[in-house]
């Protein structure tokens, strides 16, 4: 192909004919700012951030859409170019809640938080599970950003979590169209498209459906290649950024689709598409599954010996001497029964011990299930007694074949039936934490690289076998890594030819792995209708507790419940706090009341979604059922009239400092509220609280609302013109512990409301422990308020954080829980 | 048959209808005029005919819009004794009287009587080409309109219809664009790039396959040019979209029009079927070898549409949205392959010129904007109505002549062109000839031809946030510079025009729209801040006024308004006071009147119910 040669800001850059300016750029070294192209998709045009000035050429071309010219002359870098792409970006921006930029406190707040709160709606970039990978803050951090001050203009779009395997917030959304567009390239006719127009242009489906009904393959192409949050992949979501990227080989089913497994500390986050291509493409189970197989609370992690008819835990040389008894003395009636999704090592090792042990290996088609003419061969023999050791690498065989054989050894990854049943089980390793080789069903060799790190005490399957070769003094299993195996293999039959193509069709996704229903252990394939063995937990019954009475989302992500209780309303006093479980099941989660009405026996809270429990309960709507309201707990306020009082809450604390303005006002102090929020679309209670306070005061980090930053900075105005005589401050941790150090320059008595974690609420479990001026104490009996300046707020910080992957794993990953409510109900960003 | 003879039969129609012994009612049947009730005044003339015996003996046409909005329903009546009179307003009630004094007794029903039409019979009416509304008109594109049966083909054949495609089959394809390359015809979609040059781009690139386009997707708010041509006289557009096609080697042509014209969809799919008929489509047209087909398509109602790569990629099935240019329409246009697409008065145009030369068409006009525009000319202005005249015409005959000026003696403040895309002109600028250049230079387009005419009582701010709703609705979504930037000036102008203004307001406002400008994708954006920015630039003061007094100097926007009585002019009549609907006006009868501030929702009412201006607006 021929060549042009043109000039990039005063560099000649040499390009195949065909190649765009921005190409051209690139080659050459020079970075040019965008968001919509990517090198896997043509050219789009829509960020308008790859504006160059080429010579004989009017305006600002985009340089990603013009082809480069022989002799072209370029400039990346004009004074006039800067001024327009900055002032693009400030507009590209504004539809991005942002304000975490504006925000005087962003760097202390980031080093609080090294994770992003795990929140519903991501409404700024600490609320966003992409932080760490977001293409927009990078631009933003990278330019040199002018401030023309555009309020960002929320939408105030529903969260769309109501389809398998994806959260999609579109309030992120930017429109770059990546997602479409990659959806058109790898599936020619796309799910989504841009719907409406105008300020409601948004990607989705024809007609808006779901995800689900539109014919959407669930590749998860559209995830991988946003730059924004928008698009999520629910598991991965809240793990991080992956660390390690290495392509391997899915054995999930005998297609064997090349992908590339990201892994963060060793633990698989997800596999996804080598690349952007249509061949790259993966099905459902493979992009979003097999994470969630390889991390399951279901693994297989101890050897397990059955001993008195109880499977006992023992260690690893305990249990291999248990299977080389059970083996030895059933030389020549062993039979190995493996799955054909196993590696060509594996069943090569699996094949050199059944030989050993004269007996014979039993290679299952895949998804074969225990109706398979191989298994009812097998359990004919084991009937007749001429099979009395079974050696099996899944739920193969039928659990009446486990029962009456008299040695089974189940060498496995995951719990099941067959494990249950078992003699023996040696827990294995899977997926993402073996080395070895596959052959597809199309006959092609696969190269699977170990990138997790194995769970407890599993181990690959070769090993085990060359352990178990070695307790059983056999010859030929002398193996130390699964490559020495690989050349001993010749001749290796494909796997039989797999008849469905589950990339093109969720509905053929394969049900089983190894035995196991795969719906067992991925719940989001519950959706495509994949059976089931495990007796779903059984739902919570319609439970005659408290009734919601009322619940509307005032803020992005803030919900306003009202339950009726009335014994809880008739003993409430400002500052106190109540447990609530959405179900029965639910764990016990602290709020603080916002309001009560000891009349109509109704009490209000605040409550921020931002993990499983607050998602729970805000989920529910009104006329449903809380399963349990204790309360009311914790110290009240001690109102004495003490002159100024300055009240600062932030997020759930706006509505939390409410009652305590009201009563402190009515015992004769004057009383200063001071809100703050991000943006001011985050706001809210502005109008109940001026109502019960004499000066209301507002703060939004961004400057979009009040006085620019947060309660600190209220604080610090106010002292120049009066005296505070007390102040109380609700809100994060962060938060508290800013104005409390500032208090404490400035001398002021400060009380804070601590936010631990907490279990019972009543003082005997002791996980709300705090140290306050270096006592314990506990939080829901001896607080919620303390001595701001006493409060070690670094161990506070340390305990909350302790359960954060738990918390992260909790998090529901099926399709039952709806969203929020509709957006009619929440403000726009005016 | 052969053109010649189709030609014979059409002229002998033609003249049966302009028999000029025979009784005649042609009846306004635009959708102009259908909405100004003309389908009842058309049934109530075939009622008062039968009652009277006549239907035989009458002539009942719908014709098209003759351009004359202030005087629907209009209908022209041609006696036995051959006058034909124009009468306005007519409504199915005056249609006995008009029976009976023109058709029955052959004198004029002077009450609705506009002009007359033809001058032999000039008597105290004027002749309707003298009307100081007519008299600067040059009518091309509309030449037809009103005139002819815009249902048969006939009527536009005998008018000298065709006779452009027949003379272009003659030529060479070269010598047809170098025909209109030497007529000047610029294209009166909005940009005015010259069409003779578009079309030498497509007939250049080498293809099997390539497409013309009629751009019919009018979206402009109050533009209407393109529908009255359509609904009025079809076959204009339709022989230029043929001849376009001949012309750059295109064998299929479409005609993308808005799904919003239903009677100009119907025209158009009865007018292509003529055209078969009588092989002006089809195979081997006019026996020249030349074969084409055209096809409708219609719009969704999405204005981007009319812009011509969203356009091409709804006529593809995808969503419209523009595309970046490179690769131009001509290399890559429908379905990749090479395409012209011209609107749908540029077509009209065509025909004209091809059938009576480019010298005769670039005889009028300026030097390099030759010929005629249309123009809906429309707001405070006495006479409304669809225009065409020659580019170069001043802005003050078009809005005192032909629009008679700005009613009740108010004072012209400005004349919006372009729609939302263009800008405000202000009245120091009436002496502006009206061609693309001078509309540019004083930072407005040419546009489609919406021509609003804005008086002292119209506030800038407000007018610029109307033009701004509506981009903001019909931004496609897809470039930011557009997107956002619609919503974030629309989001200032609002405030502005709410009190919540501030003086940097006014900064933002030039540097969003800079960047709106320089940095959209396509035309809607790249446009959009117009409105914006030339108010900005004549009316700033006004600007200033709602942002620092707080106060709309118009008397426009509610929030910055007070409605008070002067004391001196009330009369205590007590008009307001049955008019205002919060009961907010007070006072004694025959004693002056107040209003109570806090009451009052500033809607107006009083204002408009005061005869005797006592309602002043402060």
């Amino acid at each position: 192909m021929s060549t042009i040669k043109l000039s990039i800001d005063g560099q000649e850059v040499e390009v195949e004919q065909g190649a765009t300016v921005f190409q051209a750029a690139r080659e050459a070294g020079i970075s040019i700012p965008t968001i919509c192209d990517h090198k896997d998709l043509s050219p789009y045009g829509a960020c308008r951030m790859c504006v160059v000035e080429i010579e004989g050429v009017r305006g600002f071309p985009t340089s990603c859409t013009t082809p480069a010219t022989q002799g072209m002359q370029v400039s990346t870098r004009t004074k006039r170019l800067t001024d327009l792409r900055n002032c693009t970006l400030e507009l590209l921006f504004s539809g991005h809640p942002n304000s975490c930029f504006a925000c005087p406190h962003r760097e202390p707040c980031e080093t609080h938080r090294p994770q992003a709160t795990k929140a519903g709606r991501s409404t700024r970039c600490g609320f966003c599970a992409n932080r760490e990978e977001c293409d927009l803050r990078e631009m933003v951090l990278t330019s040199e950003r002018q401030e023309l001050k555009l309020p960002v203009m929320y939408s105030a779009y529903k969260l769309e979590r109501d389809d398998p395997f994806m959260d999609r917030d579109y309030n992120l959304c930017v429109l770059c169209g990546r997602c479409w567009r990659i959806c058109e390239k790898i599936h020619g006719e796309p799910a989504i498209s841009i719907i409406n127009r105008g300020k409601w242009s948004k990607i989705s489906t024809a007609f808006d459906k779901s995800h689900l009904e539109s014919g959407c393959n669930f590749c998860g192409a559209c995830i991988d290649i946003c730059p924004t949050g928008t698009l999520m992949d629910r598991y991965a979501r809240w793990q991080g950024k992956p660390e390690h990227e290495s392509v391997s080989a899915c054995i999930l089913c005998p297609n064997g689709c090349s992908v590339k497994a990201e892994n963060k500390g060793g633990k698989l986050l997800a596999y996804t598409m080598p690349g952007f291509e249509a061949e790259d493409r993966l099905c459902a189970l493979g992009r979003f599954g097999a994470a969630q197989i390889v991390n399951s609370t279901k693994r297989l992690t101890r050897p397990l010996v059955r001993e008195d008819g109880d499977q006992i835990p023992m260690s690893w040389d305990d249990a291999l001497q248990s299977v080389g008894k059970g083996l030895i003395a059933r030389r020549g009636t062993v039979v190995v029964v493996i799955s054909a999704t196993t590696t060509r090592e594996e069943r090569f090792i699996y094949d050199r011990l059944a030989t050993a042990l004269q007996g014979h290996l039993i290679v299952l088609p895949f998804e074969a299930d225990c109706e398979t003419p191989k298994i009812k061969e097998l359990s004919d023999s084991v009937q007749q007694g001429k099979v009395q050791a079974l050696i099996t690498n899944g739920p193969l065989v039928s659990p009446q074949i486990l029962k009456n054989v008299e040695f089974s050894l189940v060498i496995d990854c995951l719990e099941s039936m067959a494990s249950q049943l078992a003699t023996i089980v040696l827990p294995s390793a899977i997926l993402s934490e073996v080395d070895g080789t596959f052959k597809t069903s199309s006959g092609k060799i696969r190269t699977l690289s170990k990138s997790s790190i194995l769970p407890g005490g599993a181990r690959p399957e070769w090993m085990i076998i060359c352990l178990i070769a070695k307790v059983l003094g056999l010859n030929g299993f002398d193996f130390d890594r699964a490559e020495t195996i690989t050349s001993l293999i010749q001749d290796d039959p494909a796997p039989e030819k797999f008849e469905r193509e589950p990339r093109n069709n969720c509905r053929d996704i394969p049900i089983r792995f190894r035995g196991h229903l795969v719906a067992d252990f991925v719940p989001g394939l519950k959706a495509f209708e994949l059976p089931t063995t495990l007796v779903d937990e059984a739902e919570d019954e319609i439970c005659n507790g408290f009734a919601l009475l009322e619940k509307k989302e005032i803020a992005p992500n803030m919900h306003l419940l009202i339950i009726e209780a009335p014994q809880v309303a008739r003993f409430a006093l400002p500052g106190q706090f109540v447990i609530l479980m959405a179900k029965e099941t639910s764990e016990r989660s602290p709020f603080t009341l916002a309001d009560w009405d000891a009349n109509a026996g109704t009490i209000s809270l605040i409550i921020e979604e931002v993990g499983r429990s607050s998602r729970e309960l805000t989920s529910l709507t009104a006329g449903d059922q809380l399963a349990h309201v204790s309360g009311p707990l914790g110290l009240p306020l001690s109102i004495q009239e003490k002159g100024t009082i300055f009240l600062g809450g932030g997020c759930y604390g706006i509505g939390a400092i409410f009652p305590l303005a009201r009563i402190l006002h009515e015992a004769g102090n004057r009383v200063i509220c001071m809100i703050e929020a991000a943006s001011s679309h985050l706001l809210y209670w502005q109008q109940e609280l001026a109502e019960v306070c004499d000066e209301l005061l507002i703060a939004t980090k961004d400057g979009s609302g009040g006085m620019h930053g947060g309660i600190q900075e209220g604080v610090s105005s106010v002292t120049e013109k009066e005296h505070i005589n007390q102040c109380i401050i609700i809100g994060c941790t962060f938060m508290m512990q800013q104005v409390s150090d500032l208090t404490k320059t400035f001398d002021i008595p400060t009380l804070v409301a601590l936010n631990p974690i907490m279990v019972d609420g009543t003082g005997m479990c002791g996980a709300c422990r705090v140290s306050i001026a270096n006592q314990t104490q506990f939080a829901c009996v001896d607080g919620p308020f303390f001595d701001g300046h006493k409060v070690d707020w670094e161990e506070l910080t340390l305990r909350r954080n302790a359960y954060a992957p738990q918390e992260i794993q909790a998090l529901p990953q099926g399709i039952h829980l709806t969203s929020c409510l509709p957006t009619s109900t929440l403000k726009m960003g005016d | 048959m052969s053109f010649a003879s189709i030609q014979q039969t059409a002229k002998e129609e033609w003249r049966q209808f302009e028999q000029y012994d025979r009784r005649r009612v042609l009846v306004g049947s635009a959708t102009c005029g259908r909405a100004a009730g003309s389908q009842e005044v058309l049934r109530a003339f075939k009622k008062e005919l039968i009652t009277n015996n006549l239907l035989n003996q009458t002539d009942l046409y719908e014709v098209g819009c003759m351009g004359l909005c202030y005087a629907e329903v209009l209908v022209e009546l041609r006696g036995t004794d051959g006058q034909r009179v124009l009468y306005q307003g007519v409504t199915p009630k005056d249609v006995s009287h008009l029976v009976e004094s023109h058709l029955i007794n052959n004198q004029i029903h002077k009450p609705l009587a506009l002009a007359v039409v033809t001058s032999e019979f000039n008597g105290e009416l004027p002749e309707f080409s003298e009307l100081p509304f007519s008299k600067p008109q040059v009518r091309i594109v509309l030449r037809n309109c009103g005139i002819i049966d815009p249902t048969n083909v006939n009527h536009y054949i005998a008018r000298g219809g065709y006779n452009g495609l027949a003379r272009a089959v003659t030529l060479t394809q070269d010598q047809v664009i170098e025909e209109i390359k030497e007529s000047g015809l610029r294209g009166r979609g909005g940009a005015g790039f010259p069409t003779g040059i578009k079309w030498a781009f497509a007939r250049n690139v080498a293809d099997e396959k390539k497409y013309v386009i009629c751009n019919a997707d009018e979206g402009d708010p109050g533009a209407f040019m393109d529908r009255s041509v359509l609904e009025g006289d079809p076959h204009a557009v339709l022989e230029g979209l043929v001849i376009a096609g001949y012309a750059i080697g295109a064998n299929t042509g479409y005609v993308y029009c808005r799904a919003e014209y239903p009677l100009a969809v119907n025209r158009l799919t009865g007018a292509i079927a003529q055209m078969h008929e009588h092989g002006l489509l089809g195979q081997n047209i006019m026996g020249s070898g030349f074969s084409f087909e055209i096809h409708i398509k219609k719009g969704a109602g999405a204005f981007v549409c009319g812009e011509e790569t969203s356009l091409m990629q709804s006529i593809e099935g995808k969503r419209a949205m523009p595309k970046p240019k490179p690769p131009f329409p001509a290399v890559s246009g429908l379905f990749g392959k090479p395409t012209n697409i011209n609107n749908v008065e540029t077509l009209a145009a065509v025909s004209a010129i091809m059938e009576r030369g480019a010298a005769w068409y670039a005889g009028y006009g300026t030097e390099k904007s030759r010929g005629t525009k249309t123009f809906a000319l429309a707001g405070k202005i006495n006479r409304t109505g669809l225009i065409e005249v020659p580019l170069g015409t001043s802005l003050r005959t078009i809005i005192e002549e032909i629009g008679g000026g700005v009613p009740e003696g108010k004072k012209l403040k400005a004349v919006q062109t372009g729609g939302p895309s263009g800008g405000c002109i202000p009245d120091s600028f009436i002496e502006s000839p009206v061609d693309y250049e001078h509309l540019a230079e004083v930072g407005s387009i040419m546009g489609s031809g919406g021509m609003i005419v804005i008086d002292e009582e119209s506030c800038m701010v407000d007018m610029a946030r109307y033009f701004l709703t509506f981009t903001e609705n019909e931004s496609c979504g897809k470039c930011a510079p557009c997107r956002m930037g619609t919503q974030h000036l629309l989001k200032i102008l609002t405030d502005i025009t709410e009190g919540r203004g501030e003086p940097s307001d006014l900064e933002k406002l030039r540097q969003i729209g800079a960047t709106m400008r320089n940095g959209s994708l396509c035309g809607l954006g790249q446009t959009a801040a117009n409105p914006v920015l030339t108010t900005l630039k004549y009316y700033e003061e006004e600007y200033l006024a709602h942002i620092t007094d707080k106060k709309c100097p118009a008397g426009v926007c509610r929030d910055l308004i007070d409605f008070t009585i002067d004391v001196d002019q009330c009369t205590g009549c007590g008009a307001c006071v049955l008019a205002c609907p919060v009961n907010a006006i007070h006072g004694a009868r025959k004693e002056s009147h107040y209003i109570d501030k806090q009451m009052c929702i500033r809607c107006g009412s009083c204002r408009q119910a005061c005869k005797f201006e006592a309602v002043l607006v402060i």
